[in-house]
């Protein structure tokens, strides 16, 4: 057991020696309850208790929009050269929740043909999480998707010990880091006081939909014809807020933009959401997906019974930032909950 | 090569206006590096706002700023379009009919008075149009102003001879990449959800909510409008006051008129 300990007013020092090593990113209060990951320098900076960040640290390893290729067709031949401008990076503060959001992504990207622009990334990241001891709110349903305790997942873990945290330390990369850093290991006292925390955790957070998640990927192919799906798609806006936000979603699209010259150019991928209508339409005009029915039940989909099928996980990490984001107020529990009640 | 052969070789680029406040070739005389890089590309043979000279020949490209309000703009702009190989629209005005467009919510002869007084007879106006309905368009860069990106990535599709795609999403999508935070969430209605992006949330990324300048998606989430209006408490009226700012003209929208 390798746990070690950081006392609270410590943590300034700790962030400030590590961002003179690497870029140091953590979330930082936005206004009107938002947060956001964003480069910190100390820890005054930084909200320790936060709920769920705008954009989910996803954006570090696959940007909003990232340039993949720069190209020349100017010359009998066109050339052109890979780009991957990953600097080291911390990611301080993550939440169980997101962690499992990354863990989803790193599947999905080390799937043959290898993604690396996202490896690459990922090499380069130190991910400090950091454990959530009471929900953060009502729209999260972390217990549901087990995503609620630490499993793996990052380099540091820090849970909150009230004048002190205690620091999981996971991989070689980390071991390494403590060391250079000088941490206290932890003593018996402080493994107790990390129990009684998860005991705490044990006794608030509760499966929030009333359901065995084990049943959820047939609860869904019995219900993919459900009234469910007409509801929500008759609120939906299409804005692509729920999937912008979403730890596990990870489609993009790629374009080849020419510059002024009309010579050179790059290739830039963007984020893309299978919410939107052109998202699904194909040369000739046919869509796939045309109702906003058709696209909600496939981001739930893809969610809870495709990626079971396909990778034996959910791909909900139960953030609860698709219900928080959402113009209309679908909410990701209420829909879980009357397919549920359909399907009993 | 000479340089006289060089020029002869750009395409002639003719800039005009119409019924606007002419911001948006301001946009572009404000463009820095970029003008310097187009004008490397093209040929300005007309730019009122920043030149004298006028070209009688035939455009390769005819960039219109402003819509169609009287019988003088229709005839002018069914020359150019007949003079001109390329034709794009741009600012809100001559995609969309933009701010002129409030004048089709009132009686024309009622607006007239209001504004040229008891002998408003004398001054011809029309029902405000975008170009579109009025001759055909190419290349649509929407905005008010237009967001400078957009048109040199438009100038580049149509020196290339290749589409431009306005995107047919709202602009919560470009919003929510920029991770700004909601309008809503700071107790303003924003008409970002029902509008199309193209402009990386613009006015959101500054401080401002979006006022629908660049025009409503295709297929706006009607629905849904009273689910968000229901949320956040607020008035449909206010709503439908802000779109009719930018979003009047909508009428016949059929590219090329009827």
């Amino acid at each position: 057991m390798n746990y070690h300990i950081l006392k609270k007013d410590e943590l300034d020092g700790f962030i400030k020696k590590l961002s003179g090593k690497m870029k140091v990113v953590a979330p930082v209060a936005r206004g009107a309850g938002n947060f956001a990951f964003q480069e910190v320098s100390g820890a005054s900076e930084i909200a320790l208790k936060y709920i769920p960040t705008i954009l989910p640290p996803k954006k570090y390893f696959m940007p909003q929009r990232e340039t993949m290729l720069e190209f020349d067709i100017s010359g009998a031949k066109p050339s052109d050269t890979a780009v991957v401008d990953a600097g080291e990076t911390a990611v301080f503060g993550v939440h169980t929740c997101d962690l499992a959001g990354i863990q989803c992504l790193n599947m999905v990207f080390s799937e043959r043909p290898r993604d690396y622009n996202y490896l690459r990334r990922k090499d380069k990241i130190l991910l400090i999480g950091l454990e959530c001891g009471d929900y953060c709110d009502e729209y999260a349903s972390c217990a549901l998707v087990n995503s609620h305790m630490p499993s793996g997942g990052y380099d540091l873990f820090f849970t909150d010990l009230g004048d002190r945290f205690i620091i999981h330390v996971h991989t070689q990369k980390a071991e390494e880091l403590v060391e250079e850093m000088g941490l206290a290991k932890a003593v018996p006292a402080d493994m107790t006081a990390l129990e009684k925390v998860r005991a705490h955790k044990r006794s608030v957070f509760k499966k929030e939909v009333n359901v065995d998640p084990r049943k959820l990927p047939a609860i869904f192919a019995a219900g993919a014809d459900s009234k469910v799906w007409k509801d929500v798609g008759a609120r939906c806006v299409s804005c692509g807020n729920c999937t912008n936000v979403c730890p596990s979603c990870y489609c993009f699209d790629m374009a080849d933009t020419m510059n002024l010259d009309l010579k050179t150019g790059v290739r830039t991928r963007t984020w893309d959401s299978c919410q939107l209508e052109p998202f699904a339409q194909v040369a000739g005009g046919e869509n796939f997906r045309k109702e906003r029915s058709e696209r909600q039940r496939h981001r739930y989909f893809r969610k809870f019974k495709y990626s079971v099928d396909k990778f034996y996980r959910f791909f909900c990490t139960g953030c609860g930032r698709c219900t928080r984001t959402c113009m209309a107020d679908i909410s990701l529990k209420e829909t879980l909950t009357s397919l549920v009640k359909e399907n009993v | 090569m000479t340089n006289a052969s060089k020029t002869a070789t750009k395409p002639k680029v003719a800039f005009f206006d119409f019924a606007c406040c002419e911001g948006c070739q301001l946009q572009v005389a404000n463009l820095g590096e970029s003008l310097l890089d187009i004008l490397g590309a093209i040929d300005v043979v007309e730019f009122r706002e920043v030149m004298s000279e006028k070209w009688d020949k035939d455009y390769d490209v005819a960039i219109i700023e402003g819509s169609i309000t009287d019988h003088h703009a229709e005839e002018r702009i069914k020359k150019i379009r007949a003079r001109s190989r390329v034709l794009i629209a741009y600012g809100a005005c001559a995609c969309i009919g933009g701010v002129n467009g409030m004048k089709n919510s009132f009686e024309l002869d009622e607006i007239r008075r209001c504004v040229y007084g008891k002998d408003f007879k004398l001054f011809d106006s029309v029902k405000t149009r975008p170009v579109h309905q009025v001759v055909k368009v190419d290349y649509f860069v929407n905005g008010c102003p237009i967001y400078p990106p957009e048109l040199v990535e438009v100038l580049k599709c149509a020196l290339r001879g290749l589409p431009y795609t306005v995107p047919d999403n709202p602009v919560c999508v470009e919003c929510k990449l920029n991770e700004n935070v909601c309008m809503y969430d700071r107790g303003v209605s924003c008409l970002g959800p029902w509008t199309k992006a193209g402009c990386n949330s613009w006015c959101v990324n500054n401080g401002n909510i979006c006022y629908g300048c660049r025009g409503e998606v295709k297929n706006p989430a009607k629905n849904a409008a009273s689910d968000v209006i229901g949320k956040y408490k607020l008035s449909a009226g206010l709503i439908k006051n802000k779109f009719e700012m930018y979003n009047k003209c909508k009428e016949g929208d059929i590219n090329g008129g009827k």
